[in-house]
């Protein structure tokens, strides 16, 4: 269970007659680091909710494993996704209830204790190391609606982590965040992929904020892939400032490349 | 006091505590229009049901589970339809029918009109076990299904990405819902059932932490204003229905302010 392998073939997404996802193969082997980035618009949630069976593609299939996602029931679904975590968004989950950060992070054994089933104390195990290992311990029976944007993120990867999952999916895990926030949580998902070694694929619209850990890079735009290379490739090619349409320097500070749009003068 | 009253407060506990508790997730999910929505087809029902010289109950019930289950037909990554606004346009439907029965109806409407108000005065023994039971399945649906309920509250998408059956358990609470408004519908009526469906639940949100705190608060809210609005109206020989609201609505108030003076931080 623990390697998954993902494979996108002929995969399409239409929307108002506009193809916003049109990917022709991909591969992505169990125990990969991909990140994805793109322009705001690009298509990269869209693929994300595609890898995960959210989204039915018009064409094509999505290979989950041994599974066609696109070929599957709803609740065969269902149950295929018990060892994938997601980490949306912040407008896809309501932060306004009084639940507590442990009930948050115990929401990750949800779905892969059978429906109606109670939590084992092997579950409350797993919540409790990885609340543990977030450093969120002091923070456990606070609400999760008066934490802090950034400790209110760790807590999700804490709750997707909880899952014991074989895949995870982050969707712009930095957005809304400071500088300081912003690295602190990239810095956990590059730990957690050390120690895991579990299929991460992360969307960000940032290019700065990919971890040192993230070989892959996969560049979308206009719901097309542009560029699937390893990081050094990607940064040097052409594809990226065609992308972003501006021009692009790269600076190598310690493990991580910088990217900045040159001004128009210089 | 008479006797005769005992079974009418017993009868408004019972429809406080299972409203307060269905206030829980309605508010959660913030769905609150759903109960004049389903009301008002309950209503529609009830007068189509005696038109066509059909059973009433079964009029109410099913024209009640029919609205409500049609909102699980929109989903919240496929339609652009907020939920608000498709209940906003179930209800003016059903607000529709109902008016075109009155016309069609001949004779006595005040028997008709009593289900906006209801009459708690009136309550039959029949009606008050009715609502028992329904009570008590409602109690059990949420204590079986209480960790998938959860993540329901917090977020469709994660429970949908994560491998919780949502729609499952988003569809049966739903149909749920429909039943006991519908059989709730006689005894409190349908103006009365919006707000102990909103304001316990409400001011639970205000002052709970934790999932379960909010949950016991509610009931308890909803328990307490249907037992107190009785009480003031009696010794007070005021409107019953009336008092019952005013009285909920002040709970909400003084939780308000509790969690203004007290609670602010969380």
């Amino acid at each position: 269970m623990k390697n998954i392998r993902l494979y996108l073939s002929r995969t399409q997404v239409k929307r108002g007659g506009r193809l916003v996802l049109d990917i022709d193969e991909m591969d992505i082997p169990g125990g990969t680091f991909a990140g994805v980035i793109g322009v705001n618009g690009a298509g990269k949630t869209t693929f994300l909710k595609v890898c995960c069976g959210l989204l039915q593609p018009d064409r094509g299939s999505v290979q989950f494993g041994d599974c066609d996602l696109t070929a599957l029931n709803a609740w065969r679904k269902t149950n295929l996704r018990k060892r994938l975590g997601y980490i949306p968004q912040a407008a896809e989950y309501n932060a306004d209830l009084p639940f507590t950060l442990r009930e948050v992070v115990a929401m990750g054994r949800a779905g892969v204790r059978p429906l109606g089933a109670r939590l084992t104390p092997n579950d409350d195990e797993l919540i409790d190391f990885w609340i543990e290992k977030l450093g969120l311990s002091a923070r456990r029976n606070q609400t999760f609606r008066s934490l802090s944007g950034g400790e209110q993120q760790k807590a999700l990867i804490a709750r997707a982590m909880s899952q014991e999952p074989a895949v995870l999916l982050v969707d712009e895990p930095g957005a809304n965040l400071d500088f300081h926030w912003k690295h602190q949580i990239t810095d956990i998902i590059d730990r957690l992929y050390q120690q895991t070694r579990i299929t991460i694929i992360l969307v960000s619209h940032e290019t700065n904020l990919l971890p040192a850990g993230c070989r892959r890079i996969i560049l979308l735009h206009e719901g097309k892939v542009l560029a699937d290379d390893t990081a050094e490739n990607v940064f040097a090619s052409d594809a990226l400032e065609s992308a972003y349409q501006c021009r692009l320097e790269t600076v190598d500070v310690g493990q991580r490349k910088y990217i900045y749009a040159r001004s128009k003068e210089s | 006091m008479d006797p005769f009253f005992y079974l009418i407060i017993f009868a408004g506990v019972v429809a406080g505590a299972s409203t307060g508790l269905l206030g829980v997730y309605i508010v959660g999910m913030r769905i609150p229009f759903i109960g004049i929505c389903i009301s008002h087809a309950a209503m529609a029902g009830t007068m189509y049901a005696g038109l066509l010289g059909l059973n009433l109950n079964l009029g109410a019930i099913v024209a009640s589970v029919a609205v409500s289950m049609s909102l699980a037909a929109i989903r919240p990554e496929k339609s652009r339809l907020e939920t608000n606004v498709g209940l906003a346009i179930l209800f003016s439907l059903m607000l529709g029918l109902t008016f075109l029965a009155l016309g069609l109806v001949h004779g006595s409407r005040a028997k008709l009109l009593n289900l906006l108000w209801g009459s708690l005065l009136f309550v039959q023994r029949e009606s008050a076990l009715l609502i028992s039971i329904m009570a008590l399945v409602l109690i059990v649906f949420t204590v079986l299904f209480h960790k998938e309920l959860k993540v329901l509250l917090f977020s469709r998408t994660i429970a949908a990405a994560t491998g919780v059956h949502e729609t499952f358990v988003y569809c049966l609470f739903l149909a749920l819902c429909g039943v006991i408004i519908s059989v709730n519908l006689k005894i409190i009526g349908g103006l009365m059932i919006y707000s102990l469906i909103t304001n316990p639940a409400a001011a639970a949100y205000q002052v709970c932490r934790g999932h379960k705190s909010v949950v016991l608060t509610a009931t308890l809210f909803g328990m307490l204003s249907a037992a107190m609005g009785f009480l003031t109206s009696f010794y007070l020989d005021l409107p019953t229905g009336a008092c019952i609201v005013i009285v909920s609505t002040i709970i909400f108030g003084i939780a308000s302010l509790y969690r203004c003076l007290f609670r602010k931080g969380e």
